[in-house]
């Protein structure tokens, strides 16, 4: 074997390496499938075009709206308090996301919230209404009346076995959850998974006979938003989820499949009371990461990150 | 022509009526029928001895019958429009046993009037329990509206799988709030008996009991339009047996001017065309006294004054500094209010959260049907302001919205032994979260985070109160101590001198964080195993691990 040498020349050396690299350009799934294949978007900018961004980074809203669909969108609108006090979400994100539905070609955009606070004044005071006012297909329904709710079981509930939630959910539509970012005095935040509570009947007991954070959990495996958008263009960091508090202005909309990976991302964008934290350290979200419903590390998530 | 005057003004009335809530423009009156009546108004001011302005558009009515005449009642009263439409639908074909006697019977409504004066002049507010215009109010609050509500929402309901078919979203989830009322029952009955004695004779109510009629009687013969019948007449006596006001005595040709109320009817029914109501100028000699027996006013004037007495001097009321009645923010002064306030009942039926409900005896003879808070049935939302502004005498005063946040009308207390963070430990927290003012902060006692309530954050708006999960009564209830009652003034100028601050402020959340320095620790990154029975824990902001 003399003469003959052993292992690699720098020919080989060079060929593989080149291969290597283009295999890897090839098949890193930012390069071929860029918008498809992202855990998550997040957007700076201004409440309408971050949000216009956020859904076209996730592949555009035609990836979960076809046409003839009927769509629910789920933003918060629960307290009468107007925009700036961050406890509801931005009207200027809820018509931007109507609208691509309807563009999309959905036959019917239902926007819906149980109100905490009386109808009337949640419908007039968080402004949604009137943002939605001239898109065409487009309804606001707060309801707060229980005919509209209907009973369903949670299979794999471990505190709560049935739910009542608003009918509208319960055929095919597509439910999209816009929540905003806020604190809350139970849970810590109340983003997407919390939001879920404005679509059952029953709240109270929630907080007076079940473990709150156990219960949202058996609520995640039963609603499962299509698509999650966060609206944290203002951010209530302490005094939620009813405020008044402190609003911080991260000026991001963040968009994602995963309920549980936007709401851990939402979590690490500000301080909440002061402290920062991590999702793992959000009881209910931790909670539902451990029963499957999603990812909670954020550093293994893929983030579209943009400003627009 | 008289029937679509009335039709006009019974719609007039109850548009009115139904613009009286949340959101009622600030040009509308929504109250204007109220305003108009000098009897509430007489009563208001005699009672409250003060001039109030509202009052005073009842100048209108007292004006437009002196000259005009008692017209009020035949053309614009809407309880009269009641009592006319439903006597024709109950009573048309019924023979009536007529009145005997009815000369006597007719005073009473000028009794009744002076013993409300003079019961008003003692400081007693009595004439609501009879005056027309607060008792027709009274009966659409009580009764009308929330019955109608629920048919409303019956036909709703039924028509519900129509609209979705057709894929009407909003028609389809279409439900009408359904306030409800103490007292509905009472208000119906006494209503109802207004309508039965129609039984007897038609207007029975307008004849012998209305003391509004009997006030616009005292002036309506100086009116121009007068009953006059000519030469034709043949005594026929036709017009006699149909005047529902019984005005027309044994002679047909007379008239007995203060029951003449206008209507027309008798020149409609005569054969001979012989009766006319030409302008003139005369008063009606002979027919237009009031025949007031000197035995029968004394009698009334005492009685009004033994009223005015007995409410407010005797066992029979109850010392006003002892009731725990919330009354409704920008009330005037406990005393004022009871003089001022006439029972009508707009403040409630307007109440966008129907928390206003009306009084039986909690604060005794003197404060029937007055307006209270019943926070365990619902808050006092921080963005209406609409029960002052509907309030014919100001009883509740119209106030800005910033105004009404600083008029207090009590403060939250919470009852320990109650409390399910308290008394049992739970990770309940409904008041702080709802709490618009955060007024509500926890606090760690004794190793656990407990609810505590800040007196000076707290205007008694009673969310807190309503969402308490605890069953039956709140573990945390207003009381009414710290309320601001002010007759003039600003309210906010008189709770920053109390030091009081209803105004977002996150202050105290932070506050509890500081002090506790609390770290989060790395242990926790790793996930570990979690309890449903989990302890709470003090140092940390609740929901964090």
């Amino acid at each position: 074997m003399k003469g003959r040498k052993q292992g690699m020349t720098r020919r080989k050396f060079l060929q593989g390496a080149a291969s290597g690299i283009a295999l890897g350009l090839v098949s890193h799934p930012q390069f071929v499938f860029a918008k498809e294949e992202v855990d998550l978007a997040v957007i700076s900018g201004e409440p309408a075009a971050a949000t216009k961004k956020a859904l076209e980074a996730m592949g555009g809203i035609s990836r979960f709206v076809k046409k003839g669909q009927r769509v629910v969108l789920k933003p918060n609108m629960s307290f009468s308090r107007t925009p700036e006090f961050a406890t509801t979400t931005h009207p200027q994100v809820v018509a931007t996301v109507a609208q691509a539905c309807i563009e999309a070609g959905a036959q019917q955009v239902l926007v819906l919230d149980h109100t905490l606070h009386r109808a009337e004044l949640c419908l007039e005071r968080a402004g949604i209404r009137e943002a939605c006012k001239n898109i065409p297909g487009v309804h606001i329904l707060a309801l707060q009346e229980r005919k509209f709710f209907r009973e369903i079981k949670i299979p794999q509930g471990k505190v709560l076995e049935r739910v009542e939630v608003i009918k509208e959910i319960l055929d095919d539509s597509v439910l999209i959850n816009i929540p905003v970012a806020k604190s809350h005095s139970a849970t810590g935040v109340s983003m997407g998974i919390k939001g879920l509570m404005g679509l059952i009947w029953d709240r109270e007991v929630f907080h007076s006979q079940l473990n709150i954070n156990q219960a949202l959990a058996d609520l995640a495996t039963v609603i499962k938003p299509q698509l999650t958008i966060l609206d944290a263009t203002r951010a209530l960091t302490s005094g939620g989820p009813g405020g008044p508090g402190e609003v911080k202005k991260p000026n991001l909309v963040m968009a994602g499949i995963d309920p549980v990976a936007v709401d851990s991302y939402g979590v690490s964008i500000v301080p909440w009371y002061g402290q920062t934290f991590k999702g793992r350290q959000v009881e209910h979200l931790l909670i539902a990461h451990q029963r499957g419903l999603g990812k909670i590390d954020i550093d293994q998530l893929k983030v579209f990150k943009e400003k627009v | 022509m008289r029937k679509f005057i009335q039709a006009l003004s019974l719609l007039l009335f109850t548009t009115l009526f139904l613009f009286a809530t949340y959101k009622l423009p600030d040009w509308l009156p929504a109250d204007i029928y109220l305003r108009l009546d000098p009897l509430l108004g007489i009563n208001a001011v005699f009672a409250a001895r003060e001039i109030i302005p509202r009052a005073l558009w009842s100048l209108i009515l007292i004006g437009a019958t002196l000259v005009i005449g008692r017209f009020f009642c035949a053309y614009v009263c809407p309880t009269g429009v009641s009592i006319d439409f439903l006597d024709l639908l109950f009573f048309r074909k019924k023979k009536r046993p007529g009145l005997k006697a009815e000369a006597h019977f007719r005073k009473v409504k000028y009794f009744l009037l002076v013993l409300f004066v003079s019961a008003a002049v003692t400081g007693l507010s009595l004439a609501f329990l009879m005056d027309p215009l607060a008792l027709l109010t009274r009966f659409y609050t009580f009764f009308i509206y929330p019955m109608a509500t629920t048919l409303i929402n019956l036909v709703l309901d039924a028509l519900r799988p129509i609209f979705k078919a057709l894929g009407w979203v909003t028609l389809s989830h279409l439900h009408y709030f359904q306030a409800v009322y103490y007292m509905s029952a009472i208000t119906l009955l006494v209503f109802g008996g207004i309508i039965a004695l129609n039984r007897l004779v038609p207007r029975f109510w307008c004849r012998t009991l209305c003391p509004l009629g009997a006030l616009l009687s005292l002036i309506s013969p100086l009116g121009i339009f007068k009953r006059r019948v000519n030469e034709d007449c043949n005594e026929c006596m036709k017009c006699q047996k149909t005047c529902p006001m019984g005005a027309i005595p044994e002679n047909p040709k007379g008239t007995l001017l203060p029951e003449c109320i206008q209507c027309r009817t008798c020149a409609n029914v005569c054969p001979q065309n012989a009766i006319t109501f030409p302008a003139s100028f005369s008063l009606g000699g002979e027919y237009s006294k009031i025949d007031l027996s000197r035995r029968g006013f004394i009698y009334s004037l005492a009685g009004g004054l033994g009223a005015g007495f007995l409410a407010i001097q005797t066992p029979f009321t109850l010392r006003q500094g002892k009731h725990q009645l919330i009354r409704p923010p920008g009330a005037i002064p406990e005393t004022e209010f009871l003089r001022t306030c006439i029972r009508c009942g707009e403040c409630m039926k307007s109440c966008l959260t129907n928390i206003l409900q009306p009084c039986l005896w909690e604060s005794g003879l003197s404060g029937l049907w007055t307006p209270k808070m019943e926070p365990r049935l619902a808050p006092c939302d921080q963005n209406c302001n609409v029960c002052g502004k509907v309030c014919p005498t100001q009883a509740i005063r119209s106030v800005s919205l910033e105004e009404k946040t600083y008029a207090k009308v009590g403060t939250a207390v919470l009852r320990k032994e109650m409390c399910l963070v308290w008394a049992e430990n739970k990770l309940c927290l409904i008041c702080d979260e709802i709490c618009p003012y955060n007024a509500i902060v926890f606090r760690p006692v004794e190793g656990f985070r407990r609810p505590v309530v800040i007196a000076s954050k707290c205007n008694g708006c009673g969310f807190c109160e309503q969402r308490c999960p605890v069953r039956g009564e709140s573990a945390i209830v207003v009381v009414p101590n710290g309320e601001i009652r002010l007759k003039e003034g600003s309210y906010v100028k008189e709770a920053k001198k109390l030091q009081l601050e209803f105004k977002p402020d996150p202050g105290d959340d932070k506050f509890l964080l500081d002090d506790s320095g609390f770290k989060i620790g790395e242990k926790t990154k790793g996930g570990g195993s979690l309890h449903p029975e989990e302890k709470p824990q003090p140092n940390k902001p609740k929901g964090f691990l």
